[in-house]
């Protein structure tokens, strides 16, 4: 199977901070990959590095084929992205971010039936401040879906949502999952990783401590739990380095 | 181009329901106007003028606008676009940041743009304003006020760290200007020190160009105006480019 997004050898520095190290991956079609660390192991870094809003010291990056700084316009038309904080005007209503959203794209999908779909078409004229967290997600999501994309980028989608609210995000992501989407995502929930994820990477002070799947890390650590065996990842870096 | 005018009818809605520049750039420069033909009418400007107190004070009424649009409302919208990533989020998308900061400049030039057709209609129909000096003239003079102004204020948007260290610079350009360069104050009432001190704003010299233009004056005696005004929009627009921030 042919890789989506293929990453190899990216270094990032902050003045001496090594935000991320000689870090490679790559991720198949269809395929959800979850990338996972404490704040400040480089996550975020890694996605601006790989979409191109971060320039990156070195190494190589690579979406559908394409260079996200070279090919900037044809790539974005097919990639969705949606960014930690996010990022809409003060007074701005639903449908007109949709709108404008939409008007960016040369064939995008019809806002309305995906507001619909994720169950906010009654929300088309409320201003996007005064929407619930988890209709807040829903409308992201929405966002990061009307270039009708192949892949998206989803940067700590639940955080700061109820358990109810990350249920639904979940079974979104998974329809999405199955219409053969390749999704790029952080978390910070290791149920949500273990229940989405095909592989993960757990980032650690910018460098790869685990690459495999959920039952895989759980075999290399001595714990039978995900959540555990994340934390002895991230905790004990002496005992990684021999295991990698 | 379909984008362009997406986001400019959606950001020309936002700018609208914020009512701010309504009142700062197209209701009070009329309040001012109104204000100073009751109080002079249809005087002369000064005793034998040949052109009336309304006349003189054109041009800098026309320039309110360009000021409030300039150093107030550009550095205020890019550097908030800025700190909300809204210019990063353009980033991963076909279209560049640039798009929606020339959809911010364009919503300024139709404030700007308001502003000098009521401000032509409201004294034309109420003080019998008549423009004495070439109407092509006073366009190009108005133009240039504003490509300077924008530059300043694309300037200061672009580099200023957060949207508070904007808010404040733009304070400090646009309070002064609006009161002290003739904008709303007319400039031949103040004490001739003052003039001198009032001449380093860049609006000053903005005001001198429109209103040489209103009353028919001798356009060489506006060419250090001219001058200034072009040497501003170059180094600002320069400075802007080369150091704007994106996020």
């Amino acid at each position: 199977m042919e890789d989506v997004i293929k990453v190899e050898h990216l270094s990032k520095s902050y003045g001496n901070l090594k935000a991320v190290d000689d870090f490679s991956f790559s991720v198949k079609r269809g395929k959800v990959f979850g990338l996972l660390g404490a704040n400040g192991a480089g996550k975020s870094t890694t996605i601006e590095c790989v979409l191109g809003t971060q320039k990156a010291d070195s190494g190589v990056v690579s979406i559908l084929g394409m260079n996200p700084t070279i090919h900037r316009r044809e790539l974005f038309e097919q990639v969705g992205v949606q960014f930690q904080e996010t990022n809409y005007q003060e007074n701005i209503k639903v449908g007109e971010l949709c709108e404008v959203t939409a008007s960016l794209y040369r064939n995008p999908e019809d806002c309305n039936k995906l507001l619909k779909r994720f169950g906010i078409s009654d929300k088309a004229n409320v201003l996007v401040k005064e929407l619930s967290g988890g209709e807040k997600q829903r409308l992201f999501i929405v966002l990061a879906l009307i270039p009708s994309p192949k892949v998206v980028f989803l940067d700590e989608l639940t955080t700061g949502l109820d358990a109810r609210a990350r249920r639904d995000v979940w079974q979104i992501l998974a329809k999405l999952k199955a219409d053969g989407i390749t999704i790029l995502l952080t978390s910070h929930f290791m149920e949500e990783v273990e229940t989405l994820c095909d592989e993960i990477c757990i980032l650690k002070k910018g460098k790869p401590v685990f690459y495999g799947t959920v039952s895989e890390a759980v075999n290399q650590s001595p714990h039978n739990k995900f959540e555990d065996a994340y934390l002895w990842f991230t905790d004990e870096e002496v005992v990684n380095n021999e295991i990698l | 181009m379909r984008s362009y005018k997406k986001i400019l009818k959606t950001e020309l809605k936002l700018s609208l329901r914020g009512m701010d520049m309504l009142i700062f750039a197209v209701i009070m420069p009329i309040v001012v106007l109104v204000v100073l033909g009751i109080i002079y009418g249809n005087r002369p400007a000064f005793e034998g003028a040949g052109y009336t107190f309304i006349q003189r004070s054109f041009g800098g009424l026309a320039s309110i606008a360009i000021c409030a649009g300039g150093v107030m409302g550009l550095p205020l919208v890019v550097s908030d676009y800025r700190s909300k990533r809204i210019l990063k989020r353009f980033k991963v998308t076909p279209i560049s940041p640039v798009t929606i900061l020339l959809v911010e400049v364009t919503i300024y030039f139709l404030y700007a743009l308001t502003s000098l057709v009521t401000l032509f209609a409201v004294a034309r129909i109420f003080f019998g304003f008549k423009m004495q000096g070439s109407i092509l003239q006073f366009i190009l003079g108005w133009l240039l006020v504003m490509v300077s102004m924008f530059s300043i204020g694309m300037m200061v948007g672009g580099i200023a760290k957060n949207s508070k260290d904007a808010g404040i610079i733009a304070s400090i350009l646009y309070f002064p200007m609006v009161i002290f360069s003739g904008a709303t104050l007319p400039y031949e009432v103040m004490p001739t020190t003052m003039q001198s001190v009032v001449d380093i704003l860049p609006l000053t010299q903005g005001i001198k160009i429109l209103k040489s233009a209103t009353l028919n004056l001798p356009m060489e005696r506006v060419l250090l105006p001219i001058i200034v005004m072009t040497a501003i929009a170059v180094i600002c627009s320069l400075v802007a480019i080369k150091f704007f921030k994106w996020e």
